[in-house]
Parts: structure tokens; sequence; C-alpha cells
């Protein structure tokens, strides 16, 4: 492998990862949140790629399904946290695991329905259809532009976190529910807005992802388990941990695929096991013995 | 669990059994193979109830451990050309071995956590058994070996004595277990399961009973992939997709968590609701989703569970 190749290489992982990042910030901080994991957000990211997919196909323009998708999604989160989550908020973090299961069946088979069994792409945006060489590097435009999009998401995430009341109330929510719940803080109203926004990002991502990858129902499944992967190995809870983890565990996919192809797809489940391993709370974990 | 509960269980899987036997008699060329299947995956079921029931280890990627078993018996007999009768106790091994590996990992994580690392565990297993040259990749491998029965006069290419056998395993295996979980050790997993912190804090200890349970339910989910193997003669990565794994569990919650027969009667409910679905309707994943969100939601002791608090509300009417 020479430098150009390994550059390359780089990029590719680097693209993986900020995709894989979009999935995994929603599932790690409302787990850090409400202790709950939703089995259905591969479910969300599909159906922002096909709702994408769709006012692609209408209106022509890239842009309209960029906001479209996401917007479906987190609307689609919100009567999903009105009409299950919150009445079952009682029963504990076991119970709704199993209907967000139950919900990944529902959502393959309502995709399927709604859309057909074919797979589909969005093209990309024709300011973004070339490939750039800078550097002595020939690299896809659109794939740069994911890495930006990932990078200026997670900037915007950290400073929204750290500078913002909500982002406050979001931190208090993860180090201590109860205390800041009797603070006097809607600790409610920040799971919820929370919540939305993680289903948001995962629409946002099955939109970016539609030119590189095929858009088809059981997408969900192919991203859910990388993306569980990288809450585990980052720690739950945090949005550092969603960073590192998804770059980690893209880089390692990514070199894994080119350097030992015959254990393509096993290099992210070594380091995985090695984590837990050497650190089972995860590599930046919010809360310790959690 | 009292007495009178276990009896309860007893009587039901004597019912079970029943029907199984009157449907081999009464059934024709298919409907035995499915009561065959239903008798595999009956095995399988109550193989993760030991886990999710008793244990309190939600495990998504049972179907590892089943597929294994299936894969290890296809392999011994045609690549080895192990005899299969010797070849059925190494690869139900083999499944044992890999869930004690496993289970080291999983275990130190628990709850919500516990499911996401079965699950990339089971889809691990897929990956490999895909692109593996060896196994005959997405191809899978044919033309298993089947053990010589024509002593007992019995032959497994045969449905009606497949099912035969499976069933008479599925028994077997249901008195097995329903022993190990009354035993001292079934006690202590129920204990970890109700209050870990207790069990720990009582000097038990904890994560050893936990790696028994899950090598173990691995064992007794292999004889299931075994058997499954010899059923259709054929292995394929289809047995370890994540959805075999997300279908157990179904059955094990829909049937009722921690009775034993609840699963396995769970296990034939969803094979008879499924063929009737999916004759009606290609979408019948759907349905079966929405059912399976309507148990949790409504009825989470299961099946079983239901009909037990049913009849004791009638008896104790009447």
């Amino acid at each position: 492998m020479d430098i150009a190749d390994f550059a390359t290489q780089t990029l590719n992982g680097l693209q993986y990862a900020m995709l894989l990042f979009l999935l995994a910030v929603g599932l790690s901080v409302v787990f850090g949140l409400m202790n709950f994991v939703n089995l259905a957000h591969g479910t969300l990211y599909m159906v922002g790629a096909f709702v994408g997919f769709s006012v692609a196909t209408r209106t022509g323009s890239y842009w309209a399904a960029l906001a479209a998708g996401p917007l479906a999604a987190a609307l689609l989160g919100a009567a999903f946290y009105f009409l299950l989550l919150k009445r079952m908020q009682a029963a504990g973090p076991m119970k709704q695991v199993l209907v967000t299961f139950g919900l990944i069946f529902v959502g393959i088979d309502a995709v399927r329905w709604i859309w057909g069994e074919d797979s589909q792409s969005i093209l990309a945006p024709s300011a973004l259809g070339e490939s750039v060489s800078f550097l002595g590097l020939v690299y896809p435009a659109y794939r740069l532009f994911i890495i930006a999009l990932g990078l200026a998401v997670a900037l915007l995430l950290h400073l929204g976190l750290e500078r913002t009341r909500l982002g406050a109330v979001v931190r208090a929510g993860v180090d201590d529910p109860v205390t800041a719940a009797s603070l006097g803080i809607n600790v409610d109203l920040a799971f919820f807005a929370v919540f939305c926004l993680g289903c948001a990002l995962a629409g946002l991502g099955g939109v970016v992802a539609a030119p590189v990858l095929q858009v088809y129902p059981g997408m969900d499944v192919a991203i859910l388990i990388p993306t569980l992967i990288v809450v585990v190995v980052g720690g739950p809870g945090r949005l550092s941990g969603a960073f590192w983890g998804a770059l980690l565990i893209g880089m390692a996919d990514t070199f894994g695929k080119v350097m030992i192809p015959d254990f393509s797809g096993f290099m992210i489940y070594a380091v995985m096991a090695l984590v837990l391993l050497l650190r089972p709370s995860g590599l930046l974990a919010a809360r310790h013995g959690s | 669990m009292t007495g009178g509960e276990d009896f309860r269980r007893h009587c039901v899987a004597a019912v079970l059994l029943a029907a199984a036997l009157m449907g081999l008699a009464l059934l024709g060329y298919s409907g035995r193979d499915r009561l065959a299947e239903i008798a595999i995956l009956v095995i399988f079921a109550m193989s993760l109830d030991l886990l999710v029931g008793f244990t309190g280890l939600v495990s998504l990627g049972h179907a590892l451990f089943f597929g294994l078993g299936a894969y290890a018996l296809a392999g011994l007999t045609t690549m080895a050309k192990i005899p299969p009768s010797l070849a059925m106790p190494l690869a139900i091994l083999a499944a044992a071995i890999a869930a004690f590996l496993v289970g080291i990992l999983a275990i130190r994580v628990r709850g919500v956590f516990f499911i996401m690392i079965t699950l990339a565990f089971g889809q691990m297993g897929w990956a490999y058994f895909q692109r593996s040259r060896t196994f005959g990749g997405i191809g899978g491998i044919s033309g298993v070996g089947q053990p010589d029965l024509g002593a007992i006069g019995l032959s497994l290419a045969n449905p009606a004595d497949m099912a035969l056998i499976a069933i008479i395993a599925a028994a077997l295996v249901y008195l097995g277990m329903a022993r190990v979980t009354a035993s001292p050790f079934g006690r202590m997993l129920v204990a970890v399961h109700q209050n870990e912190s207790r069990a720990r804090a009582l000097g038990l200890p904890v994560q050893r009973y936990k790696l028994a349970a899950f090598t173990l339910a691995g064992a007794i989910a292999g004889l299931a992939g075994v058997l499954a193997a010899e059923r259709t003669n054929f292995v394929s990565p289809d047995l370890l997709v994540w959805t075999v794994s997300g279908e157990v569990l179904i059955m094990v919650i829909v049937g009722g968590l921690g009775t034993l027969v609840g699963p396995a009667l769970g296990a034939a409910v969803w094979v008879l609701l499924r063929d009737y679905l999916s004759a009606v309707t290609p979408y019948w994943m759907l349905a079966m989703g929405l059912f399976f969100v309507a148990v949790v939601l409504f009825a989470d002791e299961g099946l079983y569970g239901l009909a037990a608090r049913i009849s004791r509300r009638s008896t104790r009417d009447a």
C-alpha cells in the first residue's frame, strides 16, 4: 500500500465513520438519558432514505431530499415516542427495547409495502457529482461532502451540548437524572427533544448514505449492527464516545477490508471484543457501573 | 413456583406431546415435515428460555449456536468424513465450546448491552459463513451425513421418522431442562435474575453461573441445529441470520418466559401463524411484528401465562 492508497483509504474510513456517527450519536445520548436503546433506530435511517428517494424523484432535487428525510424520521420518532415510549416508561427499559425490536419487523415490511422490493438510489447533487483532485489524490467530491457534513454536525452538537441551556439540561440528565429532576429541570422534555434530534440525524444519515450505498428494505439492519458496535465501543451517553467510537470502527472496517480481505467482515467484531475485554463499559463511558 | 404450578406445566407439556404424536399419525408428508420443524424449534426456544426466562440474559444472537451446531455437523460429515453418529455429539460439543468462549465476553456486560453484544456476535458468525469458501459461502453445504438408524427400522430421510426423532428429542430436552431448572443450580439462576446484587452479596459466583447457563443454552441450541441440518440435509448462512435469533426470542416471549412449556407453545404458534399469514399476504412479517408488540405491551406473561391466569380465575370462581 503506497501513500496515495493509504490516503484514499483513510478518506473512505473517515466517510464511513461520519455516517456511523450520525446514527450512533442519537442512540448513544438517548441511552445515556433513558437507559434505553431504540433497536428500530435503523428503521428511521431507512425511512429517511426512502422518503428522501421519493422527494428526490419528484422534485429532482437532492437538497429537498436532504431536508425531507430527517423531517420524516423526526416526525415518525415523535409519533413513536408519544404512542409507545412515553406510555411504557414505568415498564422499564427492557420492555421498551423489545417493543422497538418488534418494530424492526414492522418497519421492513411497511417499507416493502410502500416502496417495493427493489434497490433504489438518490443521485448526488450535480455540484458534487465529480471527483476533485488535491494533493495528488483524485477523490469523489460527494464523499468529501459526507465527511464535512459529519464533522460539522459533530461540532454543532458539541457546541450545543456545552454552550446552550438544553445542552446543560441534557448533560445533567445523563449524569444524574434523579437529582436533575428534583432541581426542577424538565428532564422529560429534554428526553423528547434529544430523542427527536437523534431520529432526525438517523434520517439525515439515510439520505446522505443513499448516493453511496443502496436504498433497500433491510438497509436498516445492515447499518444497525455496526452502529450498536460503535455505541458499545465508544461507551454510551457521550457525544465524544459516539464520535471516537465511530472513527475507530469506521477505520477498522475500511482498513480491515483492504489489509486482511479474508476476514473483512470480522475486524469490527474483533475491535469490539478487545474493547470489552479491556474496558467493559466502553472507551469513554458516561457513568461507571451502568 | 409451587408444586402445583410445576404439575400444570407438565400437564400442558404432555398435551403438546400427545398433539404432536397424533399429528404424526394423521398428517401427510408435508405436515410431518412441519411437525419436525416445530419440534426442532421447540428445543431451540426452550434453550433460549434458560437464558432469557430463567437467568435474565436477553440474547439476540442465539442463532449463532444453532447455526454452529448445524455447520459443525455438515463440515464434520462432508469434509472430515467422520461418521454421523460420532459427528452429532461432536457438533453439539463445538456449539458448547463456542458458547463458552462468546459467553466469557458477553457476560461482562448487562441488560441492554447484553442484547447488543449478542446481536453483534450473531451477525459476526453470519458474516463469516457468508464469505467462507471452506463452508460454501452463501450456497452453504448440502448432503449432510445421516446416521444409519436401520437397526431400529428408522431413516432420517423419511419425514415421519425425522419428526418422530425430533419429537422424542424435544420431550427429552424438556424433561432434562425441567430437572435442571428445578435443581439448586436452576434456583441460583433465578436468584441471579431476580436480584443480581443480592445474589452477589450472598457470595454466589454470579458470573460463573451466567457462563454455565450460557454454555448449556448454547449446547442445546447446537442440538437443535444438528437436528435442523439433518431435517433439511442442507446448511446455509440463513441459519444464523439475526432474524432467526429474533424469531426464537419472539417465540419465547410470546409463549411465556421462564416456563419452558410456554416457549414450546410459542414455537408451535409461531410456525403455524407464519404459515397461515405468509399464505395470505407477502407482508406477513408486519403482522407478526405487530402481534409481538401487542404481546409485549398487553400480555407480558405470554400465552401460557395468560392461559394459566384465566384457568386459575375460572377454577377459583367455580
